[in-house]
């Protein structure tokens, strides 16, 4: 019904890998760019503050790991290290004079080289093993980070972000770390989404299926994999700078805990594996569900006047919660993204089932 | 002359514009005015490739400057065989540049109706698109020993070939541009060289009885008709065309090379005709052109989807599609539609009409015709409601197919409409339809007597039957020869009912007979599609076209499609009985001629057992039908038909 694709045509194969090629889509898209840039203007800042920025953070993370998870096929539980060390690394570089906007890429260069060598186990293990590996990274990291004063600025305490500029604007004003965080999220946007057309993304779609099958077709499992650790990783530390420079603007070591791994990992799956919108529907669900939920709880059973015990009350959203997500994969397994493209599909081939003959 | 085609024919005269006289000097004035607009777009591998008009003029003149070192002489034919090709248009109009003359061919006429082509004109070179149609032509030498040099566009297959006289089109060319290079000022001779007498193509009939006659339009032949036709509003200048239909048809010759030239237009070539309907959507054309029989399957693509869309979808077609059907109804009787008419129309633009045109990828024609045979009022009002203006057109080869087309506001189903401006139509004592215009031929080729035949003191006989009404739109019955009696004296033309009949999606082919007869019967062929889908919903197991044609409910299906055309016939002329034939009618059989048309005396003498059976009262017969397999053997299956009643 939206979509009218009479008279589009391509007279170079570049122009036919394009992107969006449906003028629909492309409208979407600059819409939805458009409401992000104006939002600040028109949200207010507790949503702001509270909701988009979060959001927008949480995806840049999650597209990182979906790089490695769903482009790579490499599982990785440990991700709330990658993005701690890309916190702390960062935090300290500025603390030691550097601008942020190298402070930052210091970060993603922290993590790549730290991920990168603990992905190396992934040459040797697969699956579950890999999953094991990656969850020691986390403790091991965890660890480190907690127990060496020298990083953590003492057990408890708290690291605080020393005041820090990009391209001078000062990010202590929500303004600024907004439209920071939103670049770096649409910068890493779009390298994932031209990724899945270029020669490196083919590779690493190569290795997701089946490795060996990719040696034999030429494809060095060995650099890829250990490729894919590093970008994946580069991006975690990057997010991890700005959410604490942008966001947090103190951080602690009990910020990135295993909790944030299983997050991140829930964000990914339930988005949608291997896709580049699903991070995003996937961080909104995590993120939002659960207070949306609590809310909807709260306002009904005042409204109801029902009488439930504190206890159910604290508990009924995490339950709903659980089941919401269960749900969505009963109802398609590959995710909300999934979910989004089969809605496309039906506007797409509107008004028949499927593309006729 | 009646006094409207006489005052049209003077608007003409008054109004003609002083373009160019002839398709070469027409290229050359594209090069000129708008060397930087796209005239041919190909698509090759999934792309479309694109010439502008300047390359265009670059590539016709290399080719024919190459096709000059070869041999090609003035007043010679060359043959053109293959599917639509840039390349192919292009050495057409490099023909024309020689004063020679480009023959287009069906290409897949087999070899042995090739040799009635190879006559007029003494084609010695040939033009073949790819190493199927060189290997027709190779085998076409062994036995006339025409053509002697055959030049192939697609080398694919043909490099390990040593026959004697195979050149490839890049070698021409690339010998042209030599001898362009080579001698300044042969390309401004080369442009001023043809003249409007000069033949632009031999086409040729379709040969329904007998021999093709050479049919050779000249250039002011086809000038004058496409400036008729502009005239008439019927083309516009920068036209979007699609060229898919076959390059011997004089459809595509006139509208594809004649109009696109004439009048700037942008040409586009599918990859392949199997993909011509992807392609279409890709292109978006802003003319088209397509048999009634094409309208037929787009409007069967569309009710097939459909039957097998989800609930919604469906329930908002079935509530949308009837409304405009019955606005568009009442639009043609001269009515205007009410603002509830207005706003639902404008809702089922967005939910339903834009969809299913943005689909079929008619969303921007704004000129679509049909033209050939007589479309059937279904499909008619469904493709005009769906908001593509559908006009029937008139012509014939003859008259470089524009005579008469329909124009917006008065458009009726039964008739094809007016005369073009410059034609002038007059109705002959017999009833037969007479046509005098610029577009006209002198007379066929080398053929004064098949000329003195059809030609009286500058009218060309159509053999057409048909009437002017009093607004002057022109009502095609049949052809004259086809008029028939039953033994009771009742005149009918068969091709009139068969029509009707031809316009349920379910018959793809039928005969009727009847000449001489007490009663009519029909031999009817199936559509595969159509009926096998039927057959699948209804879980009817069915292995082959002759399985499917037999199964008893298929039949009634059938049967009912015949009772409904019987009830708007007079009683005397409702078919009674019929049979479902185990395969479709075949031009490779001789059944029907490469443009679908019916070849009545082959099928009468193929199936003569089976039509005494239809006279003979019997229940079902027993047929040894005959079979010509693809390398030319003969062989025959015994085949048992069930002869069905049709309830009077």
């Amino acid at each position: 019904m939206f979509y009218r694709r009479a008279g589009i045509r391509h007279t170079s194969y570049r122009s036919e890998r394009r992107l969006w090629p449906l003028p629909f889509d492309r409208g979407l898209v600059a819409a939805v760019v458009v409401l992000l840039l104006v939002a600040p203007l028109v949200v207010e800042r507790l949503y702001l503050i509270g909701y988009l920025m979060p959001w927008i953070i949480w995806s840049t993370a999650a597209l990182g790991l979906n790089f490695l998870m769903g482009g790579a096929g490499q599982i990785h539980l440990g991700y709330g290290a990658i993005i701690a060390i890309g916190a702390y690394a960062s935090t300290h570089l500025a603390r030691a004079g550097v601008p942020f906007e190298i402070a930052a890429l210091g970060g993603g260069l922290a993590s790549a080289v730290i991920g990168s060598a603990f992905g190396a186990t992934a040459l040797r293990v697969k699956g579950l093993y890999l999953a094991m590996a990656t969850l020691a990274m986390q403790s091991v990291v965890d660890f480190l980070i907690t127990h060496v004063p020298w990083i953590s600025g003492g057990g408890q305490a708290t690291l605080t972000v020393p005041p820090a500029r990009f391209l001078g604007a000062d990010l202590r004003v929500d303004l600024a770390a907004y439209y920071v965080a939103l670049s770096v999220c649409a910068v890493v946007t779009l390298f994932v989404l031209n990724v899945g057309r270029s020669s490196f993304g083919r590779a690493l779609a190569a290795v997701r299926e089946k490795d060996y099958a990719a040696a034999v077709i030429g494809v060095d499992p060995f650099r890829y994999k250990l490729l894919a650790f590093w970008v994946s990783s580069f991006i975690g530390g990057v997010a991890g700078a700005v959410l604490a420079f942008c966001y947090y603007r103190a951080i602690s070591p009990d910020q990135f805990h295993l909790d944030l791994s299983i997050q991140l990992v829930a964000m990914v799956i339930v988005g949608g594996l291997g896709s580049v919108l699903g991070p995003f529907f996937g961080a909104a669900l995590i993120l939002f569900a659960p207070i949306l939920l609590n809310q909807a709880v709260g306002a009904l059973a005042a409204a109801f006047g029902l009488g439930i015990s504190a206890d159910l009350r604290a508990h009924l959203p995490l339950v709903l919660y659980g089941a919401l997500i269960m749900g969505f994969l009963l109802a398609e397994p590959l995710g909300l993204a999934k979910i989004y493209d089969n809605v496309r599909k039906y506007f797409l081939v509107w008004p028949f089932r499927h593309a006729p003959r | 002359m009646n006094a409207l085609g006489a005052a049209a024919a003077f608007e003409s005269r008054r109004a003609a514009p002083a373009g160019p006289a002839t398709l070469i000097a027409a290229l050359a004035r594209n090069a000129a005015e708008e060397p930087a607009r796209v005239g041919f777009r190909e698509r090759e591998y999934g792309i479309w490739r694109e010439w502008r008009w300047r390359e265009v003029l670059d590539e016709v003149l290399a080719l024919a400057a190459g096709f000059e070192a070869i041999g090609l002489r003035p007043d010679e034919a060359l043959i053109v065989i293959g599917d639509n090709r840039a390349r192919l248009y292009f050495t057409m109009l490099a023909a024309m540049a020689l004063r020679a003359f480009p023959a287009p061919l069906f290409p897949d006429t087999p070899v042995e109706q090739l040799t009635a082509y190879i006559h007029h004109g003494a084609p010695r070179l040939a033009l073949a698109e790819d190493q199927e149609q060189v290997d027709k032509l190779i085998a076409l030498r062994e036995r006339t020993g025409r053509p002697e040099t055959i030049v192939y566009d697609d080398p694919r297959g043909i490099g390990a070939y040593d026959a004697d006289g195979l050149m490839p089109l890049d070698e021409v060319v690339a010998r042209g541009r030599q001898r362009l290079a080579e001698t300044p000022g042969r390309r401004e001779e080369l442009i001023a060289r043809a003249g409007p007498d000069d033949i632009a193509a031999l086409l040729y009939s379709s040969g329904t009885t007998g021999a093709p006659k050479g049919i050779p339009l000249r250039h002011r032949n086809v000038v004058g008709g496409v400036a008729n036709a502009t005239l008439g509003g019927y083309f516009r200048r920068h036209e979007q065309l699609f060229a898919y239909l076959p390059t011997a048809w004089v459809g595509d010759f006139v509208f594809t090379v004649a109009g696109g030239v004439l009048l700037q237009a942008t040409v586009n070539i599918p990859e392949r005709q199997e993909t011509a309907l992807h392609d279409l959507r890709e292109i978006a054309p802003t003319f088209y052109l397509a048999a009634p029989r094409a309208w037929d399957n787009m409007l069967t693509r569309v009710q097939v989807g459909i039957a097998d869309s989800t609930p919604l979808k469906r329930r908002l077609f079935d509530l949308f599609m009837p409304r405009a059907i019955v606005v568009e109804r009442k639009r043609l009787a001269g009515g205007a539609p009410s603002w509830v008419d207005r706003v639902v129309l404008a809702l089922g633009e967005l939910l339903v009409y834009g969809p299913i045109k943005d689909f079929l990828g008619l969303s921007r024609a704004e000129r679509a015709f049909t033209g050939g045979e007589a479309m059937g009022e279904d499909t008619f009002l469904f493709f005009r409601a769906l908001g593509i203006k559908l006009k029937q057109f008139y012509g014939q080869t003859e008259t470089s197919a524009l005579s008469a087309a329909q124009t917006e506001g008065h458009v009726k189903l039964h008739t094809v409409g007016p005369a073009m401006p410059g034609v002038d139509i007059r109705i002959d004592d017999s009833g037969e339809i007479q046509i005098r215009s610029v577009s006209v031929i002198d007379g066929y080729f080398d053929d004064p007597a098949a000329t003195a035949q059809a030609f009286t003191d500058g009218w060309l006989r159509t053999g057409d039957a048909g009437y002017l009404e009093d607004d002057g739109s022109l009502v095609v019955l049949g052809r004259v020869g086809e008029v028939v009696r039953t033994a009771a004296g009742e005149r009918f033309i068969p091709n009139f009912i068969e029509n009707r009949l031809k316009f349920s999606p379910f018959v793809r082919n039928v005969a009727v007979i009847g000449a001489g007869r007490a009663e009519l019967t029909a031999i009817i062929c199936v559509d595969f599609d159509a009926v096998g889908h039927w057959a699948e919903q209804r879980a009817l197991a069915y292995g082959s076209y002759a399985d499917l044609s037999q199964l008893r409910e298929v039949q009634a299906l059938v049967a009912g499609v015949v009772a409904h055309v019987n009830a708007t016939q007079p009683p005397a002329l409702r078919v009674r009985r019929f049979v479902t034939l185990h395969k479709d009618f075949d031009a490779d059989d001789g059944e029907i001629t490469r443009t679908r048309k019916l070849r009545r005396n082959v099928i009468e003498a193929t199936y003569a057992p089976l039509i005494e059976a239809m006279y003979g009262g019997a229940g079902e017969v027993a047929f040894d039908a005959p079979i010509l397999y693809e390398d030319g053997r003969r062989g025959a299956v015994r085949r048992t038909l069930r002869i069905c009643e049709v309830a009077a």
